[in-house]
């Protein structure tokens, strides 16, 4: 009709590149998987990580995590279980995959 | 003068490669370096350009096919490991290409 241009397209712009083998890479790939965490305390955290949380990420310098299904390991024997454990990221040594990403 | 390679520039040339992680306290790990901090890499690396400082920043890591050797008095205890993101902030050393204590 007139010579109005046609609205922009509806589509979200692609997300931004993530660098492959980066630390929030790895963390968007063990979203729902079982994973190992170890407290620089040496004291073992096994649980689901929390699929609702999508916006985890080390960005800001902490490892702070939420896990599901926790099983608390002190030297290889199960000490608690949890249902759901935040676990904030400064005492937390590594987090391991524990099953196939 | 030779040219200068800056502390992370050393680290990001080991994607890729196996790497040996001396940790402060009794723990080392080994493993194929996969990445570390976009926000180290990408944000910090023009500053510490600058700064020529990279010592006080952590550096998480994310590693494949690891080993976690723990060294207690009983002697090394060694922990196999599948693809881990390692917390940068109790890092002491990192070895290029060594494939750890074993090795050594």
């Amino acid at each position: 009709m007139d010579g109005t241009p046609p609205p922009p397209e509806a589509t979200p712009p692609p997300p931004p590149p993530v660098t492959s083998g980066s630390p929030t890479e790895f963390l968007k790939n063990v979203v729902g998987k079982r994973v190992v965490v170890r407290l620089t305390s040496g004291v073992d955290y096994l649980g689901m990580f929390f699929s609702r949380l999508r916006v985890l990420s080390c960005l800001d310098g902490y490892m702070n995590i939420a896990l599901e299904q926790t099983e608390e390991h002190v030297n290889g024997t199960v000490t608690n279980r949890y249902g759901d454990a935040f676990i904030r990221g400064n005492n937390v040594l590594y987090i391991s995959a524990a099953e196939p990403l | 003068m030779a040219s200068q390679i800056l502390p992370l520039e050393l680290i990001d040339r080991c994607i890729g490669s196996r790497i040996w992680v001396v940790m402060k306290n009794d723990r080392e790990f080994t493993g194929t370096l996969l990445g570390f901090d976009d926000f180290v890499s990408e944000f910090l690396h023009h500053l510490l350009s600058v700064v020529g400082n990279a010592s006080s920043f952590p550096i998480d890591m994310v590693l494949e096919d690891v080993i976690e050797y723990e060294i207690t008095p009983k002697g090394r205890k060694s922990t196999k490991l599948a693809q881990t993101l390692l917390n940068g902030n109790n890092i002491c050393m990192l070895v290029p290409g060594s494939d750890g204590p074993e090795q050594a």
